[in-house]
């Protein structure tokens, strides 16, 4: 029976999700322990009951599948890392929003927009409220390496590595070659810009999710590329501090046409089955 | 030759030509603390940036120049003189502060007390249309795109093709520039910048006047950029600089966006000794914050709605004088005397070195109208007799109380407080080890410089590779 049980664990924790879970808590008690984040308990607790909520209320009248309150954990310590919020309400709206996006914007079974990416932008849009803190991470080099070791052991159980490299490869050759090649600044000034946590957290956590990236890879590659493009021209011209999270909320819907364009089967959470075709 | 002060902000920020230390004050730690400092004060109003630099220039006047890289041509109208005093009024503003307060005797209860420790242009004479020489621009590549005479001080605004024929310019034309200078004016000339080049007419000086320091400069700029080029005062600079940036926006809070934004700690009890020491005191809260951030974090001081309609507190407690219409408009801020418009005030405190801050400060305007003060208080313990019953459980309460403020002490500025068991065991607020040596006052605990930091670091990576370990396990066990 141990046996039993112990197989049906290790089958359930094949799901990436959990790892994810576990990473993303572990960059917020970083964040809040060592980062110096001011630490609103009850606001993290809002965003958390309100994402899980809305994730039973939509599963209730839809599928009737509960498999997903994974998603909206995961959406949840998102909103947590990333959104600054003046009052709970804000935060709270955020969270319902991004979950509810899941459910209503969808083309072909999919969704539109990165759920956690949606609840920000909605909140800074409609609020007046929210805002993003790109400098909160800092650019710790121990930082660069720990989020990327981890954000690669994610990506490579949920199969979606090419994302990440390509858009870091675009978005840092480019750089460099601005920066470093034509401008004349010191390396270090790359390193930098490279290093800063929030740039690593979307390259590995944010456009590594299997739901809103294109399902074949070469469109993925195309994809995360367009993405380096777009973000090294809206930093490095326009001056936009949070340009990565708009560029994210911009592509949602052009994905479907990358989709429309190379044809794949579509990512399944979960089970053995999908990890081992990676 | 005029030794150039190369950098946005800093006419202070070199070494040899900087003020002596000044002492501390009593109960607010201004920026006097600082040895290599600067002030600037920074409006946000949409793409519109107003930057005043405090000039505490105290060399030489003929040696003084100054070159600040500006994102474009400046109108004359966009170049102002200010009066130096708005920095002390904004300074002793946001300051960070102590207040004291005072148990009362619990045998004999007299009113409440509270009580909070209080410490305490004319138009240019010419203006000229811009004018390009010929020679300038075959010799050295450089262009001069307007050249102004503003009260005492002489403005050129140039624009470079190299760093090396700037630098030849400059030399040719009497500044004296650090040697490393030319290596990083060339980003700033690739990203189009213009040189906007200060030197005083002793002509129109007037030695005698404002005390005999040269008056801060107040600059309009338009750009999307929105943050202050420090790495140009870098230049020839080994050790730390300390930059005090006040801030107004409409909106809220500006934090940095390419190093993170800490505040202060705040709301601690400390020992009432701290309160003739409270300089020493801050100056070491804020190295120990320092380190244990890692030396590359900036930090708030201060953060407060300044708006002159505004019906609320402007200060709890009131270190200085609330800045009102008047001062906010000295400051650079257009809209201060417009109904209905909020001005938020932000102070933070960036001490820089060349390894720890590669980039200049990028900064932005957030929704965050949360205000904030870096605030330390101690309490006085009860006076008169306090022999009934009452009285000696109070006098326990405050020995536990003591120790506490103590510990506090110790965690917030490293300080060895072995020294201070009088202050617990006798309730007396003598230092013993003051009165002996009175240069050794407080021994500082060496410890290790990011001793504090480490630990939750250490934690965090530890669990990160625990995490990794797990997973390289789950990622085996899928491809086998």
């Amino acid at each position: 029976m141990i046996q039993k049980a112990l197989s049906n664990f290790n089958q359930e924790t094949e799901d990436p999700r959990y790892f994810q879970i576990l990473y993303l808590g572990a960059f917020l008690l970083y964040g809040v322990s060592y980062l110096g984040w001011d630490v609103d308990a009850f606001k993290y607790g809002a965003v958390f009951l309100s994402a899980i909520a809305t994730q039973l209320a939509f599963s209730y009248f839809t599928t009737k599948r509960y498999s997903s309150l994974k998603s909206a954990l995961i959406t949840a310590l998102g909103l947590c890392l990333l959104l600054k919020t003046g009052s709970v309400q804000t935060a709270v709206l955020a969270s319902i929003l991004a979950i509810a996006t899941k459910f209503i914007v969808k083309y072909k079974n999919k969704h539109i927009f990165n759920p956690a990416n949606i609840g920000i932008i909605v909140a800074i849009l409609v609020t007046n409220d929210a805002w993003v803190s790109p400098g909160q991470w800092g650019s710790d080099v121990l930082m660069w390496f720990l989020v990327g070791a981890a954000g690669l052991m994610m990506i490579l159980k949920v199969g979606r590595i090419d994302t990440s490299i390509t858009f870091l490869m675009v978005f840092g050759g480019l750089l460099f070659f601005r920066q470093v090649i034509y401008l004349g600044w010191e390396p270090a000034v790359w390193l930098h810009k490279m290093s800063n946590g929030t740039l690593l957290l979307f390259a590995f956590f944010m456009i590594t999710d299997p739901m809103t990236t294109p399902n074949h890879k070469r469109a993925r590659i195309l994809w995360s590329a367009a993405l380096g493009v777009a973000l090294f021209i809206a930093s490095g011209f326009f001056y936009i501090q949070t340009a990565a999270i708009w560029l994210l909320f911009a592509i949602g819907p052009i994905t479907p046409l990358f989709d429309r364009l190379f044809v794949a089967e579509k990512f399944e959470w979960n089970t053995t089955k999908t990890v081992k075709t990676t | 030759m005029k030794k150039v002060i190369f950098t946005l902000m800093a006419v202070t920020s070199f070494g040899q030509l900087v003020q002596a230390f000044c002492g501390f004050y009593v109960a607010k730690a201004g920026a006097e603390l600082y040895n290599n400092k600067s002030e600037v004060i920074l409006v946000r109003d949409g793409k519109n940036t107003t930057i005043t630099m405090s000039n505490d220039f105290a060399g030489d006047v003929k040696d003084f120049a100054m070159v600040v890289p500006v994102p474009n041509v400046l109108d004359r109208n966009d170049i102002q003189i200010v009066d130096r005093s708005i920095f002390q009024m904004l300074d002793a503003y946001s300051a960070p502060r102590l207040v004291e307060y005072f148990d009362q005797n619990p045998c004999t209860p007299p009113p409440v007390e509270y009580d909070e420790e209080m410490e305490l242009d004319d138009v240019a004479t010419t203006s000229m249309a811009k004018r390009s020489v010929l020679k300038n621009k075959a010799m050295y590549r450089v262009t001069i795109e307007a050249q102004y005479k503003v009260e005492e001080y002489d403005i050129i605004l140039l624009s470079a093709n190299d760093g090396g024929g700037l630098k030849r310019w400059l030399t040719d034309n009497g500044y004296q520039i650090p040697s490393k200078a030319e290596k990083v004016l060339e980003p700033y000339i690739k990203s189009g910048l213009k040189f906007f080049v200060v030197k005083v007419d002793l002509n129109r000086y007037n030695p005698l006047a404002n005390g005999g320091f040269l008056r801060p400069l107040q600059i309009k700029v338009k750009s999307d950029k929105f943050m202050l080029p420090i790495r140009l005062g870098m230049a020839n600079s080994k050790g730390e600089q300390d930059m005090i940036v006040y801030a107004f926006s409409k909106k809220g809070r500006v934090e940095c966006t390419n190093y993170r934004t800490v505040k202060m700690p705040t709301g601690k009890m400390v020992p009432t000794f701290v309160k003739p020491n409270f300089g020493n005191f801050y100056a070491d809260v804020f190295r120990n914050a320092y380190s244990r951030q890692g030396g590359d974090a900036v930090f708030l001081e201060y953060a407060w709605n300044v708006t002159p309609s505004f019906s609320g507190m402007k200060c709890d407690p009131c270190v200085g004088n609330p800045p009102y219409t008047k001062e906010i408009m000295m400051a650079g801020v257009p809209w201060a005397n417009q109904n209905g418009v909020t001005t938020f005030f932000t102070r933070l405190h960036v001490r820089y070195t060349l390894d720890k801050f590669p980039e200049d400060l990028f900064f932005q305007e957030t929704p965050n109208t949360e205000m904030y003060q870096a605030r330390y208080i101690i309490t006085h313990p009860a006076a008169g007799d306090l022999s009934c019953a009452a009285g000696k459980t109070y006098t326990e309460k405050l020995k536990l109380r003591r120790k506490q403020e103590l510990s506090q002490l110790a965690t917030l500025t490293q300080w060895d407080t072995e020294d201070f068991y009088d202050y617990v065991a006798n309730g007396t607020d003598k230092v013993k080890s003051i009165e002996e040596d009175e240069e050794n006052a407080f021994p500082i605990l060496k410890l290790d410089n990011e001793g504090g930091g480490m630990l939750p670091k250490g934690v965090f990576g530890f669990t990160l590779v625990l995490l990794l370990l797990y997973s390289l396990k789950r990622v085996r066990v899928r491809f086998t």
